[in-house]
């Protein structure tokens, strides 16, 4: 029996490829970047680059980014920003949490021409200036909410994520609002018990 | 003080915050997908869509047409490079490009090398492969398995244990339990996705790469690539869970240094979710038969243990629990028996505990039953037969706290509340179920080196080729630095994961922190040794001491006379600046060549059942309480309490995290965790984690860890037994056990799920 089959591993990028040229074409923002508008005589390709401008961690950022470059991809091989992890790529471990205009959004789902204009925040811009961590970053140190650490950028993203929504009130609120986040080190109870002492420090605040 | 940082006991060190904390919550820990590398290209795999046959064409055409592809590395591209081998540097002999055979399911037959990760990933898709396919053999049951005796065929198993005439005290035996047990196929999943970095400068080749092994994987990919060992460098600074899945290098690695070596870039391969089910290892489906014969005063006089285990079709992968189940308990008479299964199928590894989480579940499962058998409380029954000997060797235990942990968790838990009458408990539409069960694993240390830097200031430098995959290693090292050198922890630095620093043991087998902390505890005692002859000398500033009564305390060095010299004194005397010592760690019983197998990554373990002189064990008891949904049969686990003894603790703080870590993964085994195949194909269906359940925060509420002090000076000199698999043993029975005291079901097959319960 000798047939031709495609390779494993069915990708999102493929399906995407027919249906991002609607994102491509989106009006975008006037961009220093070498990105080409697309030519008006020529509909826009889904391997064309488009210009992206966005504000991470307070700071102004210019990128020409393939259409189906995922915000995660972006983050991490474009801007050098590689606190956010890539876990699953599928949207189901939620390693790859940021906020994106203060919502917590999984960046592996978002195509980075998606956020055009959005503010997005990172792991990387939560401690002040002057080093002084973020309530939950030094809650998780307190109570020990992390092993090997990969998880832990989203797991705190998330978290300040689910204090704002006010989805914090209980322990089990929090177990739940959480479970979008997973943790194989299995560091659950010690991740529940720093997000109510941050969400008690950011409500007395 | 919080519930993450306990209070230390007797025989325990402070619940220190990790060393790497604050880089692991700002982002700034790099894993080694993270690190920045100019020029980098992509590399996707494309893998197989059968499990046995061969690829008789591969069709590269559309995937070259990509814009951005750089280069395709397939077959005749690794011809110049020697296959792998199986063992444990090494995850599988299957070198998938060496050769057009088709072993298993999502084998790779291609490495795509483009400019981006996107591009990379198109063309991966669009190879399309021919396949002369014959049926393959998925698993278990499944026609065209071969089956053999395990024994001899793997180092981890050279014998099947025995003991005493079972036939006749089987035979004779008043009160018997005859059952059979099953463990599915489980993957590591750790977040961290497998990933390759691959450099060249000229013959120099440094890869950065998720390890737990990178002294192991150095000399492996040198020997793969006929390269001098020298010219190769593992780096794998931070490790984001590795479980045992890192533990072994698999043929990715070579085939991404290649495909740099082609293009002259770095190529970056991160592996996708869904690739590294078989790409990767994963831990063995078992299937057990106990056998337990006990007079009615409940005294086991027999103890039969059958073992089958899965394993890919050229590699004798050896699970193995019996060596551990047959020393257990006073058993009378042992008789064991372990064989392999080959199927078409990837090579299984080692997953967190590898023989005793499937081994141990059928045994305690199997000592609850003869407990509601014998009508006796199952810790009694315990009790009962506790060894002072192991059974099979008659020799002693190094230390054995197994009673005490029973006792300590018993009472936390509340187990005298508990109705033994099965299906007795409720809670208006809860049934409520109780169940406990042993935890047990070996000790075992391995050689290790490190080098310790002190300079004048009290700065302290640490450098051990270990690996942080989370157990907190990085932290212990350096508490036992900043403990033997009297500095506190903010002057200490520990450098880890690079093959370029002494070498230490692959980290598995829960021999990290009593192999590298009896190194730096060496390295360190060097150091004090000379500050101490210079500090007492005639010109010292503590002249007329003896060197016996001198200890270092707070910067300074101290006599029991309550003298003190600053260390910048001690320094001045000298005339240096730093003081830098390299130690070599062997443990006892180690033979004459164990340094050079170290540094050539294949280190000697020792302990567990392997010394003459006694064996080597930590324990725990773990208790369980789960509720289950009179009418949805939904399996609640609300609490659970473990009390485990493990010689000396180093840290309170990392310690609980991992044993909490552990009894939650035993939650996941009892509840969640299986990969399921499709027989037909031999192909993973469930492979993304959507689909293969892991515990989520939901799934868990109070976890209670109780830390059992604990003397053992036998077993090293750290006097440190691994706690990091621990945990998960025994769980799974003890959560099995509960659900038979809830619902007065027994379910012998893991994981236990509603459709089990609801007829």
């Amino acid at each position: 029996m000798s047939d031709a089959k495609i390779s494993s591993g069915l990708s999102r990028r493929m399906f995407m490829t027919a249906s991002v040229s609607a994102a491509a074409a989106m009006p975008l923002a006037t961009s220093p970047t070498r990105a080409a508008q697309p030519a008006s005589a020529k509909p826009a390709q889904p391997r064309d680059l488009s210009a992206v401008s966005m504000r991470i961690n307070k700071q102004s950022y210019n990128l020409a980014l393939d259409n189906r470059t995922s915000l995660l991809d972006a983050l991490r091989d474009h801007v050098g920003l590689t606190g956010t992890k890539k876990g699953c790529d599928h949207g189901q471990c939620g390693a790859c949490t940021v906020l994106v205009d203060g919502k917590r959004v999984l960046s592996c789902l978002s195509f980075a021409v998606m956020n055009q204009g959005r503010e997005i925040t990172t792991v990387e811009g939560l401690a002040s200036a002057g080093g002084e961590l973020h309530p939950v970053q030094q809650a998780f140190v307190d109570h020990d909410a992390f092993q090997c650490g990969y998880c832990t950028p989203g797991q705190i993203m998330s978290a300040i994520g689910c204090i704002n929504e006010g989805r914090a009130g209980s322990e089990d609120d929090i177990r739940e609002y959480m479970s979008g986040n997973l943790c194989r080190c299995a560091a659950y109870p010690n991740i529940v018990a720093a997000i109510v002492q941050a969400r008690d420090e950011i409500r007395r605040a | 003080m919080n519930q993450a940082a306990p209070a230390p006991r007797e025989n325990q060190g402070d619940p220190v915050v990790r060393i790497d904390a604050r880089l692991k919550v700002t982002g700034q820990a790099s894993y080694p997908a993270d690190i920045a590398t100019a020029n980098v290209a992509y590399g996707a795999l494309a893998t197989s869509s059968i499990a046995r046959g061969r690829v008789s064409a591969l069709h590269l055409q559309d995937a070259r047409a990509v814009p951005g592809v750089l280069d395709i590395v397939t077959y005749g591209d690794m011809d110049k490079t020697d296959t792998p081998k199986f063992g444990n540097t090494g995850a599988s002999s299957i070198g998938p490009l060496h050769d057009k055979t088709i072993f298993h399911d999502g084998q790779i037959i291609a490495l795509v090398v483009a400019e981006t990760f996107e591009a990379a990933e198109e063309a991966a898709m669009l190879i399309r492969a021919d396949y002369d396919d014959e049926q393959p053999s998925a698993s278990f049951d499944s026609k065209g398995t071969s089956t053999e005796a395990a024994a001899g065929k793997n180092p981890m198993l050279k014998e099947d244990a025995k003991a005493g005439d079972f036939d006749a005290a089987w035979a004779a035996a008043a009160v018997k339990v005859d059952e059979r047990y099953s463990t599915p196929t489980q993957h590591h999943n750790p977040i961290e996705l497998f990933s390759t970095t691959a450099m060249w400068q000229g013959d120099q080749l440094t890869i950065h790469e998720p390890s737990q092994n990178v002294t192991g994987w150095k000399m492996e990919l040198a020997r793969q690539l006929k390269l001098d060992p020298a010219n190769v460098r593992i780096i794998s600074p931070y490790i984001g869970g590795a479980f045992g899945s890192k533990g072994p290098m698999t043929a990715r690695t070579a085939i991404v240094a290649v495909a740099a070596r082609r293009i002259g870039r770095p190529v970056r391969c991160v592996v996708s979710r869904m690739q590294a089910f078989g790409a990767q290892t994963y831990r063995a489906e078992t299937r057990h038969r106990i056998r337990i014969g006990a007079g009615k005063d409940g005294r086991i006089t027999a103890f039969g243990h059958e073992g089958w285990e899965v394993t890919s079709r050229p590699d004798p992968y050896v699970v193995g629990g019996t060596s551990a189940t047959a020393r257990m308990y006073n058993y009378g008479s042992v008789l064991t028996h372990v064989a392999l299964v080959h199927a078409d199928r990837n090579t299984p590894g080692y997953m967190r505990s590898p023989p005793e989480t499937p081994y141990v579940y059928a045994l305690e499962n199997a000592m609850d039953e003869m407990a509601v058998a014998l009508g006796m409380d199952p810790v009694e029954f315990r009790r009962v037969n506790e060894p002072v000997k192991e059974p099979i060797g008659g020799r002693p235990f190094s230390s054995r706290s197994l009673i005490k942990c029973y006792d300590q968790a018993s009472e936390a838990f509340g187990w005298s509340k508990r109705d033994p009458e099965a299906g007795s408990m409720r809670d208006g539409d809860w049934l409520v179920g109780m169940g406990c069960a042993t935890a047990i694993y070996p000790t075992a240390a391995a050689p290790c080196a490190a080098r310790v830097r002190l300079t004048a200031d009290g700065e302290v430098r640490v450098q051990c080729g270990s690996h942080e995959i989370g157990t907190g290693v990085r932290t212990v090292a350096g508490q036992m630095a900043a403990e033997r050198l009297g500095v506190g922890m903010e002057k200490v630095s520990v450098e880890m994961g690079d093959s370029a620093l002494p070498p230490a043991p692959v980290s598995g087998g829960s021999i990290s922190t009593a192999s590298v902390c009896s190194a730096v505890m060496m390295a360190c005692d060097a150091v004090r040794a000379k500050l101490f002859a210079a500090a007492a000398g005639k010109d010292g500033p503590l002249a007329g001491s003896g060197n016996a009564k001198l200890d270092m305390a707070d910067g300074k060095i101290v006599t029991e006379t309550g003298k003190s010299a600053k260390l910048a004194d001690v320094f001045k005397a000298m005339q240096v600046g730093a003081i830098e010592e390299y130690a070599e760690f062997a443990p006892k019983g180690s033979s004459p060549e164990a340094l050079n197998k170290l540094y050539a990554g294949q280190p000697e373990f020792h302990g567990g059942e392997s010394d003459k002189d006694s064996v080597k064990y930590a324990f725990g008891a773990e208790f369980v309480e789960v509720r289950i949904n009179s009418r949805t049969r939904e399996i609640r686990v609300p609490r659970i309490v473990g009390a485990f003894a493990a010689g000396r603790i180093m840290n309170t703080r990392t310690a609980r995290s991992q044993l909490m870590g552990g009894m939650i993964w035993g939650i996941g085994q009892a509840l969640h965790e299986a990969t399921e195949i499709d027989r037909r194909a031999a192909r993973y269906v469930n492979r993304d984690l959507q689909d293969y359940l892991v515990p989520v925060n939901a799934d868990i509420k109070a976890v209670d860890v109780i830390l059992v002090p604990e003397v053992d000076h036998e077993v090293n000199p750290a006097g440190v037994k691994g706690l990091g698999e621990l945990g998960n043993v025994g769980t799974a029975a003890a959560v099995a056990s509960a659900v038979y005291h809830a619902t007065g079901k027994r379910i012998r097959d893991l994981p236990i799920r509603i459709e089990h319960l609801i007829v």
